[in-house]
């Protein structure tokens, strides 16, 4: 078993604690708040050692979507509080907040469930929510999916060569690789439904759908405090609640 | 011998086609009996396949005439799960044979086992057994999607075995292989054999064909040309006509037939070669 803190907490302990954080980001309307959790959420990842790759990642896709976001709110959001002025658009407060809180929600949500993705093994995620009752077919749909991206992409790239040897040309400038586009992704498009009844049917050689219990050879185990803590977060999050309504 | 299957009068098209791909098929396989199932492309040997093993019309819809029986029971009384049980299906293309959501080569051949809701102790012990048996444990960590043709296709030959079906239906199990290997998967069919397994085999290669069945079904054009003992089929003219390429030692005796030479009789398997020729004063 994995000695980390972190890494060998169950995976819905894990879970849970991504969505209490969007809970508690829903009902504190503070953007201090939310903007808060982001050095958390640094600290445990490393604490999982998975800082790099983490921050790595947010800074790859989430900077920009949150760049993109203030923008908008900032100059577009209705306001009559202007702090400032830049060609035909105007800055004002309430855009500056507007902004502020959105962005801050997003950081909060998006990367708690980044983290979660860095720390969590899908295969152990989809045992946990098989555990606590989903059914075979969907765990079946979430891991084959995520385990056949990369043998698609495999099949792209020998679909790729087979066009280059038929003369498309497929490097180049942006319009040569577009006009590549449509001749390589129709066969995938075709072979990827093609091989959804093949995959059904290799499932059922593999007895899928055989009556009675299966046995599963991949076991998680709950240690106490993964027991307590989805309660601590409760507990948490009823307390936010209070504070909301009555103070 | 009892039969085990039982396919009478058995016709079948699929949904987006008029023509009929199987015509008025009857057969009968025995109990223990190794079969194989022989015909030139587009004869019909894979969705003859997909009928004994229920895939039709479970997943391929299509129309399907006749009456098809297993173990003396309709077809069509069993589940497709409690089929899964009884037949064991090794694909001709081993690349969609791997389940898709296992990521070592154990858990892999493991997964039917599983679902099967095998104890798991004794997964284990028949995971190991078969691992050895094919000759994969060196992959066992490995990513199925890592590995080449031929280690899938001992992969799903594994996963397949190790379910402990009574009927194997082969579908082409050498054709990403070399003749090593090819030689090796045979062997292991040889021994599932051994150990009262009814095997189902299709396969374009006529030496292994010859050297290992009981019984051939030739199939053209969608219809059962003939059905015996391998040596009477291979023998006969109706066989000679189907224009399907003989085991090549009895290719080379019939060419020396064709000069003069006289044969005791068709060799069809390589060790056959010593024996087949007269000993014709001295010149043996």
């Amino acid at each position: 078993m994995n000695q980390n803190p972190i890494l060998s907490l169950h995976p819905l302990t894990k879970f849970y604690f991504a969505i209490f954080i969007t809970v508690s980001v829903i009902i504190v309307p503070n953007y201090l708040f939310a903007y808060a959790w982001f050095p958390v959420l640094i600290v445990i990842a490393a604490m999982a050692k998975v800082a790099k790759s983490f921050i790595s990642f947010i800074l790859k896709t989430l900077i920009i979507l949150l760049a993109i976001v203030f923008l908008m709110q900032v100059f577009f959001y209705p306001g009559e509080d202007v702090i400032g002025s830049w060609w035909i658009f105007e800055l004002t407060n309430e855009g500056l907040l507007q902004g502020l809180s959105l962005t801050s929600r997003i950081l909060a949500i998006g990367s708690a469930f980044i983290l979660f993705f860095r720390i969590v093994e899908i295969k152990d995620f989809v045992k946990a929510l098989e555990d606590i009752g989903m059914p075979p077919t969907g765990a079946y749909i979430v891991l084959s999916t995520l385990q056949i991206i990369p043998e698609m992409r495999r099949q792209s790239n020998t679909i790729m060569e087979a066009q280059k040897t038929r003369g498309v040309e497929t490097e180049g400038s942006l319009i040569v690789r577009a006009k590549a586009f449509f001749p390589t992704l129709t066969p995938l498009i075709l072979s990827s439904i093609a091989s959804t009844e093949e995959r059904a049917i290799t499932l059922e050689s593999r007895a899928f759908s055989a009556p009675g219990k299966k046995t599963s050879l991949h076991k998680l185990t709950k240690r106490p405090i993964d027991r307590v803590l989805p309660w601590v977060y409760v507990g948490i999050i009823i307390g936010l609640i209070i504070w909301r309504v009555f103070l | 011998m009892t039969a085990i299957i039982q396919l009478d009068n058995v016709s079948y098209r699929y949904p987006i086609g008029d023509e009929w791909i199987l015509k008025h098929v009857s057969l009968e396989i025995k109990k223990g009996s190794f079969v194989s199932i022989v015909g030139n492309n587009g004869s019909g040997k894979t969705t003859l396949c997909n009928i004994l093993r229920g895939f039709i019309p479970h997943f391929h819809k299509g129309d399907l005439e006749g009456t098809i029986k297993l173990g003396g029971t309709d077809m069509s009384e069993y589940q497709l799960g409690q089929l899964g049980e009884k037949i064991g299906f090794v694909f001709q293309n081993p690349f969609i044979q791997i389940s898709g959501v296992k990521d070592t080569v154990f858990d892999e051949v493991a997964y039917g086992l599983e679902n099967l809701g095998v104890a798991e102790e004794d997964i284990y012990k028949r995971v190991e057994e078969v691992l050895s048996l094919v000759k994969i444990q060196h992959l066992r960590e490995k990513n199925p999607f890592e590995l080449s043709g031929g280690q899938r296709q001992r992969v799903a030959l594994a996963s397949i075995i190790v379910m402990d079906p009574d009927i194997l239906v082969i579908d082409e199990p050498s054709s990403q292989l070399d003749p090593i290997g090819t030689e090796h998967v045979f062997e292991i069919i040889r021994l599932m054999k051994e150990r009262g397994k009814t095997i189902i085999l299709v396969e374009h290669k006529m030496d292994l064909v010859a050297e290992y069945s009981d019984e051939l079904i030739v199939l053209d054009k969608g219809e059962v040309l003939m059905q015996g003992p391998t040596r009477e089929v291979l023998e006969s003219e109706i066989f000679n006509t189907a224009n399907i390429q003989y085991p090549h030692v009895t290719e080379v005796a019939l060419e020396l037939q064709k000069q003069g030479v006289k044969l005791n009789f068709l060799p069809i398997r390589d060790s056959e070669i010593t024996t087949c020729f007269k000993n014709d004063g001295g010149n043996e």
